[in-house]
């Protein structure tokens, strides 16, 4: 087996490269986001269905606003998404939502209660479903 | 009659020497590498990326391990911010950045590849393109690097480089002093050395070493490898419509919200 990478500092033993490579990846993380995802609740995530409101997609995040009905009362949610490159490299498309689309998401919550969360998994009205690209995370539900 | 020929001569001679010239340059264009590309011109990513398990054959370079060699008098204020950061994160209001700003990271945070990056060889010049922010960083090859106390500074610094066989070596100092990896302080004396080599075709790696006499006690040193994207077109990146704010009561970082909290008005 060749030794690609660190070649110059010699072969690194199989045991040492796994530790290493999950070293790596914890520091990895450090530069995939424009900023931490802290601010919003993972382990709680929800599942909101409403109409599109707008589509704001733009650098350094893609916002969709969303008005969902509950119990007879319409609420108004700020779904961050990715970048634009990030979302383009997993499959969307600037022009894919339009105000006035049905559409379902997952999101882990803000953390202070304020109506809006991170995008987890966006479901269109044609069953169609998207993620948010790698560092915002994979949804916990379904 | 003598005139004509001589001229005749003077004019076949200079035809001559353009077709040698003309005939150099087609075969310099043509073989591309004889000037310019060594090999790193094209699109990369990250290797390997955050959600991927690296293939045992390509083991990524070793992490650093622990906290930057900075001199005593330093650390504890660095430990202090590494700690705030991970308290704010706790309570949902990370630290408000330059980054979540929106300035761009600069160097040697940009060689973190956070997006696709594009390295481009031309004859003189090393051209590296970082997506996220539109970053761009110029290597000036074989040229004699300026006096630190010269150098202008900036995100991306000043920087010159050569190379040593198959490895491009890099030198860069004049990085302005807000501009900092993982929040690690530096004076107008620091200097980043690279060492940049083609492992495969598709691999490069890029060996990062700091020297900052005022607050590192010894070389700072890590390491990133790249692999190629092909086909991949580079978008552009203007960070036009950030909604993180910074919450005026307590520092950390906000989302503002449409319709809902306004938020100060954006800078």
């Amino acid at each position: 087996m060749r030794q690609f990478i660190g070649a110059t500092s010699g072969p690194i033993r199989r045991g040492r490269w796994s530790v290493g490579a999950a070293l790596g990846l914890l520091w990895a993380g450090v530069g995939f986001a424009h900023h931490s995802f802290a601010m919003y609740d993972s382990d709680h995530q929800v599942k909101v269905a409403g109409t599109v409101k707008g589509f704001d997609w733009n650098n350094p995040h893609v916002y969709i606003e969303l008005a969902s009905s509950e119990q007879g009362e319409t609420k108004g949610y700020t779904v961050e998404c990715a970048s634009p490159g990030i979302l383009n490299r997993v499959g969307w498309k600037f022009n894919m939502i339009k105000p006035g689309d049905k559409i379902t998401v997952i999101i882990a919550p803000l953390k202070t209660g304020e109506p809006g969360g991170l995008l987890k998994q966006l479901t269109l009205a044609d069953g169609r479903v998207f993620f948010n690209g790698g560092p915002a995370g994979k949804p916990n539900i379904q | 009659m003598r005139y004509s020929t001589r001229r005749a001569k003077a004019l076949a001679r200079a035809l001559g020497a353009l077709a040698i010239v003309t005939s150099s340059l087609v075969a310099l264009a043509a073989s591309g590498s004889a000037a310019g590309d060594r090999g790193l011109t094209g699109t990369w990513n990250r290797y390997p990326q955050l959600d991927e398990t690296p293939d045992p054959k390509l083991p990524p370079p070793p992490p650093p391990v622990g906290p930057p060699p900075l001199k005593a008098q330093y650390l504890p204020a660095w430990e202090a911010q590494q700690k705030a950061a991970k308290e704010a994160d706790a309570r949902g209001q990370p630290l408000y950045t330059d980054y979540v700003k929106c300035l761009p990271d600069g160097m040697p945070a940009m060689m973190l590849a956070m997006f696709p990056m594009e390295v481009l060889q031309t004859p003189g010049q090393v051209t590296i393109v970082q997506e996220a922010y539109n970053q761009v960083r110029r290597v000036y090859l074989n040229e004699k690097q300026i006096p630190v106390e010269d150098a202008e500074p900036g995100y991306w610094g000043h920087s010159v480089g050569h190379w040593q066989g198959d490895t491009l070596l890099i030198d860069t100092v004049g990085i302005k002093e807000k501009v900092r990896f993982r929040g690690v302080p530096h004076s107008d004396q620091m200097r980043i050395h690279e060492r940049i080599r083609l492992l495969t075709p598709d691999f490069f790696e890029d060996r990062i070493t700091v020297e900052d006499p005022v607050y590192l006690t010894q070389p700072w040193s890590f390491a990133w490898a790249y692999r190629r994207l092909p086909h991949y077109k580079m978008l552009e990146y203007v960070c036009d419509s950030n909604r993180e704010y910074k919450d005026p009561e307590t520092g950390g970082t906000r989302l503002r919200l449409e319709n809902h909290d306004p938020g100060p008005q954006r800078p």
